[in-house]
């Protein structure tokens, strides 16, 4: 329990929880707008990941259809990023368009829409693995350019190592974050998402295209995905078309603690998690992915409406 | 006819084993409550059953019991489903809404870490060779078929009490079920933990039938599928469960020859049944005899 430990646990901490908080906030929109949670988040954050690994590196394995393919071009990573994200985007506009609209359209129950968007779920997570296999992807060492990997620092005689991947995500998930929040509150567009999250009948009558800004929503949703996903990938490595499972359940557990529906409950759900796995002592380490889910029901038990969700009204 | 229960058996009790799954998903849908805990207690059960049938502290009581043992791994199922399924109903079904769901998919991924790192539950690799009950796996369907049967008697008994009344009260609108002097989160609570208690039973039967059992068994995406069979099926028949579990589990056999890209079919097949049979296959087989009846086009 020393200090260069304490250190790196809250860095370590941070940088993944900012991620989870990207993530998770694909659902808090898709979620306030809609009352629904889009089970195929987790899939698009997967699709991104293999995105950007198409358009930086370029080359597949011995798997799948795409054996052996390579790309007539890569981009640099900083534009491939931003190029799957805007494609997780699309993409993220053809879940609701397949999975959302025709039902919402019926007026048909709402666990439905649970089960279809698990359904388009298991479409893209199989088409990956039908296309490049299930190996596992790693970005290369230096898709960074000249950045070294980490830094190490010295305190209190112990060292204390910042990677570059971490600046990275923590850089980007700020950059996410503050935009999204500028869009949210500062804009026309924003304010007449919020309108449409309030109550999507009165904005219907009060000129808000609902369902052009449904669409919208779940192109935001799929870029925050496909962009954590991409992060995820270049940190970890991508590893096969399952990988986005377990960190789209994760996604759930952050936005329950955080309260449902709640923009600044997602971001601290996100940090708290992140945070809750990196101070796990190590020799419990194999229990690391059990932590999100038992933050859950701690929050369900002692605080169902989440961190800082507001009073669980019953209207009537 | 041999020929066929030799090609066809073991499709055939699975269907029924994978259809007592979606049962258990049935009960708290009853209640208006959607779990997708099933697999967890299923995953759960096996464990039980295969533990108590070949942890070697155990022999002599296996060697005093022979074939009573079977009941008696059912029964320590039964017993610890009963007690998680009201550990983990309870406080997430104070809650309306979409609550249930969220806690039950971090129950499945919770027990999912836990099994992997019991040392008793054999880590990753599971545990092996668990003492078969029958010498052909088709005779397992005298496990499954009265289970099955016992599901589908308390399933429409339950439908025809002032228990079944009460679930179908909390369903349609907990606010005005409460408001009548029906006990909401009560009657939530039992319907999810008959529905926890079934998939139990149906682990602790199957780890003899599968004869391995390992944290493969209790994946998020097996739970998916058993909602499948209820909601494909049709969730507001009895006999949709059953129904949906015929198809889904004979779909994979039937489209054998796509081999990899099956399962984006299966995909397929989830969406479009969400969107042109919204009621179901019972539904839609219901609204097709109404049409047929020529009492007006309720479809």
């Amino acid at each position: 329990m020393d200090f260069a430990w304490l250190l790196q646990s809250l860095l370590n901490g941070l940088s993944i929880g900012s991620v989870y908080a990207v993530f998770a906030l694909g659902y808090t929109l898709v979620f306030s707008i809609l009352g629904i949670i889009n089970f195929a988040h987790g899939a698009v954050f997967t699709l991104g990941a293999y995105l950007t690994y198409a358009l930086a590196v370029g080359r597949f394995g011995i798997n799948g259809l795409l054996a052996d393919v390579t790309m007539p071009v890569t981009l640099p990573f900083v534009p491939a990023l931003l190029v799957g994200a805007v494609l997780s985007g699309l993409a993220g506009m053809a879940v609701e368009r397949l999975a959302f609209k025709p039902l919402r359209q019926r007026g048909a129950d709402p666990l439905l829409a649970l089960v279809s968007s698990l359904g388009v779920a298991l479409i893209v997570v199989n088409l990956i693995q039908y296309l490049v296999g299930a190996e596992i992807y790693s970005f290369p060492a230096d898709i960074f350019g000249d950045l070294p990997m980490a830094v190490i620092f010295q305190i209190g005689g112990k060292p204390v190592a910042v990677r570059t991947i971490q600046i990275i995500l923590f850089g980007a998930s700020l950059v996410m974050l503050a935009g999204l929040g500028w869009f949210i509150g500062r804009t026309r567009g924003g304010k007449a998402l919020r309108a449409t999250a309030e109550n999507a009948d009165t904005a219907s009558l009060l000129g808000i295209s609902v369902n052009r800004f449904i669409l919208g929503t779940f192109f935001i949703s799929g870029l925050l995905g496909g962009l954590a996903g991409t992060l995820i990938g270049v940190s970890f490595g991508v590893a096969g078309p399952y990988f986005g499972v377990s960190y789209g359940l994760k996604g759930l557990a952050v936005i329950v603690l955080g309260g449902l529906g709640s923009i600044p409950g997602a971001v601290l759900g996100g940090l708290v998690i992140g945070l809750g796995e990196a101070f796990l002592p190590s020799d419990m380490s194999s229990y690391k992915e059990a932590v999100a889910f038992v933050l859950l029901f701690a929050i369900l038990l002692v605080r169902p409406q989440g961190l800082l969700g507001g009073r669980l009204e019953q209207k009537v | 006819m041999s020929g066929f229960f030799e090609n066809y058996g073991f499709l055939i009790v699975t269907i029924v084993q994978q259809a007592l799954l979606g049962l258990s998903i049935y009960f708290p849908l009853m209640a208006g409550q959607l779990s997708l805990a099933s697999i967890g207690f299923y995953s759960l059960g096996g464990y039980v059953a295969a533990v108590m049938g070949t942890h070697p502290a155990l022999a002599p009581l296996r060697e005093a019991l022979g074939f009573w043992m079977f009941p008696l791994e059912w029964l320590g199922a039964l017993v610890l489903s009963v007690i998680l399924g009201i550990a983990v109903g309870y406080p997430a079904l104070r809650l309306r809404g979409i609550y249930l769901a969220l806690a039950t998919v971090a129950f499945v991924q919770v027990v999912n870490v836990a099994v992997l790192n019991m040392p008793i539950a054999g880590g990753a690799v599971g545990i092996f060779g668990i003492p078969q009950a029958f010498e052909s796996r088709l005779d397992y369907i005298w496990f499954f078929g009265p289970l099955f049967l016992l599901a589908l008697f308390l399933v429409w008994r339950i439908g025809n009490m002032g228990r079944g009344l009460a679930f179908f009260a909390v369903r349609e609108d907990e606010l005005a079920a409460g408001a009548m002097g029906v006990a909401v989160t009560g009657n939530k609570v039992t319907a999810f933990v008959l529905g926890c208690a079934l998939a139990g039973v149906t682990g602790a039967m199957s780890a003899p039938f599968l004869n391995t059992w390992n944290a493969r068994q209790g994946t998020f995406d097996a739970s998916v599928t058993c909602l499948a069979y209820v909601l494909i099926g049709g969730s507001r028949s009895i006999w949709g469960p059953l129904c949906g579990a015929a198809l889904l589990v004979s779909l994979p056999e039937l489209l054998r020859p796509l081999k990899d890209s099956r399962m984006i079919l299966n995909g397929i097949v989830l969406v479009a049944a969400c969107v042109y049979l919204p009621q179901g296959i019972m539904g839609g087989l219901a609204a097709l005899r109404a049409r047929l009846s020529g009492r007006g086009g309720a479809a």
